[in-house]
């Protein structure tokens, strides 16, 4: 039986999109903005980083903002060897959950480091701001230990 | 034989260009929560969630009901999405109405949505797709020739669609939801607008808007003990015919015509001009009222823009059959909501919660509408009363 033509194409579709953040989301970029950091605090009395609009357990609202530290904890880590070029660092690197300190949930950021072998869960890392902020989440270039 | 349910809890935002202050997430919370209030019902009272919106190309956020849960209530209980361009706020209502006739859930929450500010409907709509020619048109290029061919068949003259322009933006002037205000609308005004895809003036297409649309839907029993007039559902029908045959006809679409038959027949309805209060139909572009008012079996083939013309749709000039009393499409169209609109306003009219847009005693109600290349048709028949 002979194979039948498979048709091949390529193709690209883009559109540009806007976005608004609202009061939750959008407090946390602007914070960032400042070189802050804000949680929320959820039912539970957990802070949660970065911000949820809504309440995972009872989804009621959530309001009260809680600034916690720009330093934290590795709770768990993924090294990579060879970063890509959409990577936010070109030498070797971590991703990571970070527990930063007021906080009770871990967010996922890169962190450098020399070596795989210098990370470790429970290892202390702080935030390194990039030179201008501009209200993302790329404010924080990465973390770094401590 | 379906178990009875019924419309216990209405929400719905104020339509605009745009709702700068809040998330998509925070809209469809916004109506949603409005809906569990009018019902007097909190998120544990929901059993499931089923929301719908237009495609994901147009606010980029591709599969949305991944990060509404939260905002919704879903935490634990079942969400499923439902899909059917245009018709999808329509569609979305009946596959909740479904999940409770069926027996499965005794209360559901069902929640309709477009920030079309963030979002690129006009083109995203008619996507470039592998394969194919590009097909680039936008709905009111896609709807224009199909309208031009009425006019040809029906010699309607040429002013139908801007009375319809008017007749709703007076309508959508007594809705304070309704995107556009416009009391002071003239036929001169119309006329003059720009011409967008000709006969289709800028004043005859319906606006861009922000907006999200709920509603509570529940069994006969917790219906039966709701604190606010139900309105009961009396008919559901969906029905499809496949967009790119060439042989289809486009102007008096075979699928709204059965579509029509099938929920007309469940609801005990022979004559709808007579046997209907009002009706709330998706007409985006003007014409669509003539067109649909035929396609429906409101008037004769041919004869739809009769009704128009007399004033028969019109609630300021004391017709029998008032049309889009809401304002309609052509008042606010955030355009996945647009169809849940339409089914949740023929809710209120039954439950007389319409304010200064009610039809006076109305006891049932059509609500419709149509997507795709008006290839997609959903519509309920909803009542005062159980039957």
């Amino acid at each position: 039986m002979s194979q039948p033509e498979i048709l091949n194409q390529s193709f690209e579709l883009g559109y540009t999109y806007t976005r608004s953040t609202g009061p939750v989301i959008g407090r946390f970029m602007t914070e960032l903005k400042k070189r802050n950091i804000v949680g929320i605090k959820a039912s539970d009395g957990r802070v949660v980083v970065p911000p949820m609009e809504y309440d995972p357990d009872t989804a009621e609202e959530l309001s009260e903002f809680v600034e916690v530290g720009e330093q934290g904890e590795i709770v768990s880590f993924a090294w990579v060897k060879e970063p890509r070029e959409s990577h936010p660092l070109q030498q070797p690197f971590a991703w990571a959950m970070i527990k930063l300190d007021g906080a009770d949930v871990p967010m996922i950021h890169c962190v450098a480091a020399p070596a795989e072998s210098d990370l470790a869960t429970g290892a202390r890392v702080r935030a390194v701001w990039a030179d201008e902020t501009i209200g993302f989440i790329t404010d924080i270039r990465c973390f770094e230990l401590v | 034989m379906a178990n009875l349910a019924a419309v216990v809890g209405i929400g719905q935002t104020k339509y605009m260009t745009k709702r700068t202050d809040v998330s998509i997430a925070g809209l469809l919370r916004e109506a949603a929560f409005k809906a569990l209030q009018d019902a007097e019902l909190t998120w544990d009272d929901i059993d499931a969630v089923i929301i719908g919106k237009a495609p994901d190309m147009f606010e980029g956020v591709i599969m949305p009901e991944v990060y509404l849960t939260d905002a919704l209530g879903c935490n634990g209980k079942p969400m499923l999405r439902v899909h059917t361009a245009g018709s999808v706020g329509g569609s979305t209502a009946l596959v909740a109405a479904s999940h409770v006739q069926s027996g499965t859930f005794k209360r559901v929450l069902t929640v309709a949505f477009e920030k079309q500010s963030e979002s690129n409907a006009m083109w995203a709509l008619s996507n470039a797709q592998p394969f194919s020619t590009h097909l680039n048109a936008g709905a009111g290029g896609y709807f224009a020739p199909i309208i031009r061919e009425y006019m040809r068949r029906s010699k309607a003259p040429y002013d139908v669609g801007i009375k319809v322009a008017v007749k709703d933006r007076l309508h959508g002037a007594r809705n304070p939801l309704a995107h556009l205000q416009k009391p002071d609308i003239t036929m001169k005004e119309v006329e003059e607008s720009f011409m967008l895809w000709d006969p289709i003036r800028f004043l005859e297409s319906c606006p861009s808007s922000d907006g999200a649309c709920a509603m509570v839907i529940a069994n006969e029993e917790l219906a039966d003990k709701a604190s606010k007039p139900p309105a009961w559902i009396r008919g559901v029908a969906m029905r499809s015919e496949p967009t790119m045959y060439a042989g289809r006809e486009q102007v008096n679409p075979q699928a709204g015509r059965d579509c029509a038959a099938d929920v007309y027949k469940q609801a005990g309805i022979t004559d709808p001009r007579k046997d209907l209060d009002c009706a709330e139909v998706y007409v985006p572009f003007s014409w669509y009222e003539p067109m649909w008012l035929e396609n429906l079996g409101f008037a004769p083939e041919g004869e739809g823009w009769k009704l128009t013309m007399e004033g028969a749709t019109s609630l300021d000039e004391g017709g029998d059959i008032p049309w889009n009393c809401s304002g309609g499409v052509l008042s606010s169209n955030p355009i996945g909501a647009s169809g849940m609109i339409r089914f949740a306003e023929a809710a209120r009219q039954v439950r007389g919660d319409a304010g200064a847009h009610q039809v006076e005693g109305a006891k049932l109600a059509l609500g419709h509408a149509y997507g795709g290349g008006a290839q997609f048709f959903a519509m309920w028949v909803v009542g005062a009363e159980k039957s």
